[in-house]
């Protein structure tokens, strides 16, 4: 692993100038500019999203496929059941590639840690304000390897949690919902970043705190929805996982401010 | 559904004309759709690639047929895109990679027990065990690098567990071959192997295009490892075809082995939209049929039932879970081995081979270590209530 550096970046058309020049010279004779219009691609999309299926559909009740009727799932208050599952099932899928990233960052940190160059270790976080004090508090006396792999345990309860939750709703929580499916497309770049051996662990924190950052708003909408369906203990739930969840977003947010401030140059950064 | 070849005329090759619009149509949904429509879909896109491929090559070796040839490129060029974009953009390159091997694994299991020769089926079996654990293989790192569940791809249709391990599969290039078919050879022999060269043609380039798309590491040599495999196929199915058949002779069976692979696809569709797409294409290939006879007719001056027979199909490709026959497979032929072109027992396999393998070894498996410990179970292994191993 390197530090980030300043080095030979040859993207930049600072690099050549005199290519560049050569380059503007041949659109000036060959496609001078003229005011952009993207109404033909815009036309295209609206054409296709007019003429589109779904991503697919929501899956029966579990209960439903086996031809009962006892666990079919109940009315919610005027929710909608199926977007229940729905929604359920997309927190599914992310915790459980949040799991995923957590097991891939652990290596990283590990990596950093282990090796030989200098490694600024994650010292103690400061709190901007009371409530980040008490979320900080709860991680006294962990090291950052440790606060990790709590973190990483807690997504994989919720997971679990979720599983079970799908389940006494009649759902299948082995299934891929659709928006279960349109999460994992969205997070196939967080992973990309995360596994990537060259990417430091700056770079990886900062694709943490997308994942934290939409898992804190998501928990909060999923326990809104629980609780107007009167799903009180799901709601319940869900607003504890939402509790935990802001404060892996602390954790994330006080670790990439802390190696800004404190460890550029280093491998971290 | 009766076809025969000789009787059907199809679509002319002049009339055959789609639009980028149509090319580029709707795809079909992961959720919804049955995992055998991708798998039709990974065939014939497969099929349609191998097609184009021959036709390169035939190009290069006949003068007389290259404006014909390159005619029917371009028709299968196009037909190859609206197949292959019938994949949706929700697939990830890894469970698009389940889809491939669910498709290797149930088509030669069919296919296995579809041929005549002993000697063939025998071949496919072994080559069927490969793929067969390449699923397990890729659905472990599925499971550990994306958090996704392989099931989701193949619909409990295919079992997810290891065979003849993939690090076994390393063999020295001269014990892939396989021996010929005989010039005289059932239609149904020449396009089971046509029809697996093809499928694994288009593994290994689709394997070649992605694996380094990975970040991964270990996604990143699995990906190096099981496309090297996949090249073995290659050589493996390729090695069945007849050496000493022309090339206006292959191109006549690559056209016979689109009509017999459209027609069993259509026979079987459950999307109405995708069974339209397999009607109209079994109409096209009918079309460049007639055109590859009368080429063969013109410049060899042979009669084409030697090469086909009677021109009837044979009997198609069973498109649905070999569960029972793959599962007797696995307990009886795992431990075979190769030597030359022979299927052997696990101590006679070919020396050469066994250096070759620790050499590609060396440094370690990939196919091992990403999925050690792994044992799938519905919604992937986090959902253990177990604490994971440290």
């Amino acid at each position: 692993m390197q530090a980030t550096t300043p080095g030979t970046n040859r993207t930049g058309a600072a690099v050549s100038p005199e290519q560049i020049n050569l380059m503007i010279e041949a659109v000036e004779d060959l496609s001078p500019p003229v005011p952009i219009d993207t109404a033909a691609i815009d036309a295209e999309r609206l054409r296709y999203i007019a003429d589109a299926d779904s991503v697919g559909s929501i899956p029966p009740p579990a209960s439903l496929l086996k031809g009962t009727v006892k666990k079919t799932v109940a009315r919610f208050n005027g929710v909608s059941p199926s977007l229940l599952l729905n929604k359920i099932g997309e927190r599914i899928a992310f915790e459980r590639t949040g799991t995923r990233l957590y097991d891939a960052l652990i290596a990283k940190y590990l990596a950093l840690s282990n090796g030989t160059a200098a490694f600024l270790p994650l010292g103690e976080m400061q709190a901007e304000n009371d409530v980040q004090d008490a979320i900080i508090a709860r991680r006294a006396g962990e090291n950052p390897l440790e606060t990790l792999r709590r973190i990483r345990a807690e997504e994989h309860g919720h997971f679990l949690m979720l599983c079970d939750a799908m389940a006494q709703l009649g759902g299948d929580p082995t299934a891929q919902t659709p928006s279960a499916d349109v999460t994992g497309t969205a997070s196939m770049g967080l992973m990309q970043v995360v596994t990537d051996p060259r990417t430091t662990l700056a770079q990886c924190l900062d694709v943490m705190l997308i994942a934290e950052l939409t898992d804190t708003a998501s928990w909060e909408m999923l326990a809104e929805l629980a609780a107007k369906a009167e799903q009180r203990e799901l709601a319940e739930q869900f607003l504890t996982a939402l509790d935990a969840e802001e404060e892996h977003l602390v954790v994330v947010r006080a670790w990439l401010k802390e190696l800004m401030n404190e460890a550029a140059g280093t491998e971290a950064v | 559904m009766t076809i025969n070849l000789f009787e059907e005329r199809g679509v002319a090759l002049g009339k055959q004309r789609m639009s980028w619009k149509q090319m580029a149509g709707k795809p079909i949904s992961k959720l919804d759709d049955d995992a055998f429509t991708r798998v039709r879909v990974i065939l014939m896109n497969g099929l349609e690639l191998d097609s184009l491929r021959t036709k390169q090559m035939a190009l290069r070796m006949n003068r007389d047929a290259r404006v014909t040839l390159a005619q029917l490129m371009r028709v299968e060029q196009h037909q190859a895109t609206a197949i292959n974009w019938l994949i949706g953009a929700d697939h990830s390159p890894l469970e698009t990679t389940i889809g491939y091997e669910q498709a290797a694994i149930e088509i030669t299991a069919s296919v296995a027990q579809l041929e005549p020769d002993p000697y063939l089926a025998q071949a496919y079996r072994y080559a069927l065990l490969e793929d067969f654990d390449h699923l397990y293989r890729y659905s472990a790192l599925l499971d550990r690098l994306e958090g996704k569940d392989a099931n989701n791809i193949v619909q409990g249709y295919t079992d997810i567990v290891p065979a003849r391990a993939t690090s076994e599969h390393h063999r020295a290039p001269e014990h892939d071959l396989v021996r010929p078919y005989e010039p005289g050879a059932a239609l149904a022999t020449k396009l089971h192997a046509l029809t697996l060269t093809g499928g694994e043609y288009q593994t290994h380039d689709y394997y070649m295009n992605i694996g380094p798309l990975f970040a991964d590491p270990l996604a990143r040599q699995l990906y190096a490892e099981i496309a090297s495999v996949e090249s073995q196929h290659i050589t493996h199915y390729g090695a069945m075809l007849d050496p000493g058949e022309t090339v206006l002779e292959k191109l006549l069976l690559g056209e016979a082995c689109e009509v017999w692979n459209y027609a069993a696809c259509l026979a079987q569709e459950s999307n109405p939209r995708v069974k339209a797409m397999w009607e109209q294409f079994l109409d096209f290939e009918l079309g460049h049929f007639q055109v590859a006879l009368q080429l063969f007719k013109d410049a060899e001056r042979r009669d084409p039932e030697e090469v086909l027979g009677s021109g009837d199909l044979p009997g198609f490709i069973a498109f649905r879970s070999h569960r029972d026959f793959v599962r007797s497979v696995v307990d009886e032929e795992t431990t075979l081995r190769k030597n030359e072109t022979e299927f052997v027992e696990l101590e006679e396999e070919g020396a050469s081979s066994l250096t070759y393998r620790n050499a590609v070894n060396a440094d370690g498996s990939p196919s091992t270590a990403v999925s050690g410990t792994y044992s799938w179970m519905p919604g992937t292994e986090l959902m253990r209530r177990v604490p994971a191993a440290a």
